[in-house]
């Protein structure tokens, strides 16, 4: 049994931006993992889970 | 007999636990759809189909007669089609250990999954496969001639695994499936493939292997293990997306395509016969 990517979802403090980053990339993206693609603040965590179709709603940083 | 060291066998895990219609509108969920969708994918090249369940609400469920009503309407539908039927053992979290393998002993699939190790799920709730739980279904299943199809979330459950051959619970040759790139599992990448494929050559050699990454892992996971030697799983219970931003239409878009990385490698898809004997089924 598996379960697809864990997402985690933010939003900026900063610049308001929603986005998400999927777990597995926490090695690639390191310290950065969590930062706004913008504005590079770190940002608030929000929710987490499977990928769902809301998903536009935030930006997939990759 | 064909050369089978130039064959790679495609498993198609066509639903799993987990993604409903919401998540991808394209996911089987009926018993009716999942036999049709095993047909297509075996049409398509998969020689091995991995079944799970849903209830009518389209939460994964371990009831026996949706198991039953499913390989029925495939083998009625569809008598020409020879796939190898492998049955998870883990569809509901909430399941007990009776019913996670009771379809097993009724149906008698050629393959059911093995999950070799508890984990946090999802960091949300535990999987949990009890070393009692874990020797009973390997003796069942030696009992019941179910092979079973090893899932190791991390190179722990290699080792697991390797315990319970030296205690007979399991019987070699071993076949496992790397499952990779899953929260709280290893993460999918080409360097911890070839970790996990030698720590399964190291502890139980002789071994086959097959492997499939979730999310970014997919495509790299797919190539590195047609190049390494391995098997490939593909289909919808380990990802939705196609492509980046791309919903997956069908699973049979993903054999088709596991099925042209295979052949683009020079190498060729396994019938399941084929696959029977690479896997000693028979």
């Amino acid at each position: 049994m598996s379960w697809g990517p864990c997402m985690m979802y933010y939003h900026c403090p900063n610049c308001g931006k929603k986005f998400s980053y999927a777990t597995d990339l926490i090695p690639e993206f390191g310290g950065d993992f969590g930062k706004c693609p913008v504005c590079h603040t770190d940002g608030v965590y929000e929710k987490e889970g499977a990928r769902t179709l809301d998903d536009a709603e935030y930006a997939e940083v990759e | 007999m064909a050369d089978l060291k130039n064959k790679r066998i495609i498993t198609v895990a066509l639903t799993g636990a987990w993604p409903k219609k919401e998540n991808n509108p394209n996911v089987p969920m009926t018993p009716a759809e999942i036999a049709e969708d095993a047909y297509q994918c075996w049409k398509a090249g998969a020689a091995m189909a991995h079944m799970h369940m849903r209830d009518d609400n389209g939460n994964g469920t371990m009831d026996v007669n949706k198991f039953r009503e499913t390989v029925e309407l495939l083998r009625k539908n569809h008598p020409d089609c020879d796939i190898i039927i492998n049955m998870t053992t883990s569809g509901d979290l909430n399941a007990t250990e009776e019913t996670r393998q009771i379809h097993l002993k009724e149906l008698r699939p050629e393959m059911g999954s093995y999950d070799c190790g508890s984990m946090n799920w999802m960091n949300s709730g535990l999987f949990i496969n009890s070393p009692k739980f874990l020797e009973e279904l390997g003796k069942n299943m030696q009992e019941w001639g179910v092979k079973p199809e090893i899932e190791a979330f991390d190179p722990g459950m290699i080792a697991n695994a390797a315990y319970y051959l030296k205690k007979g619970v399991l019987k070699a040759p071993l076949h496992f499936q790397f499952c990779m790139g899953c929260a709280n599992g290893i993460v999918g990448n080409t360097k911890n493939l070839v970790f996990m494929k030698e720590t399964m050559e190291s502890l139980c050699p002789g071994s086959t292997w097959s492997c499939f990454g979730v999310g970014h892992s997919a495509m790299e996971i797919m190539y590195a293990a047609v190049a390494m030697g391995g098997h490939i799983r593909v289909g919808m219970e380990d990802n939705v997306m196609y492509a980046k931003g791309q919903l997956a239409e069908s699973n049979v878009q993903f054999v088709a395509r596991a099925k042209r990385v295979i052949e683009e490698f020079g190498c060729e898809a396994a019938t399941p016969d084929e696959a029977r004997q690479i896997l000693s089924l028979k």
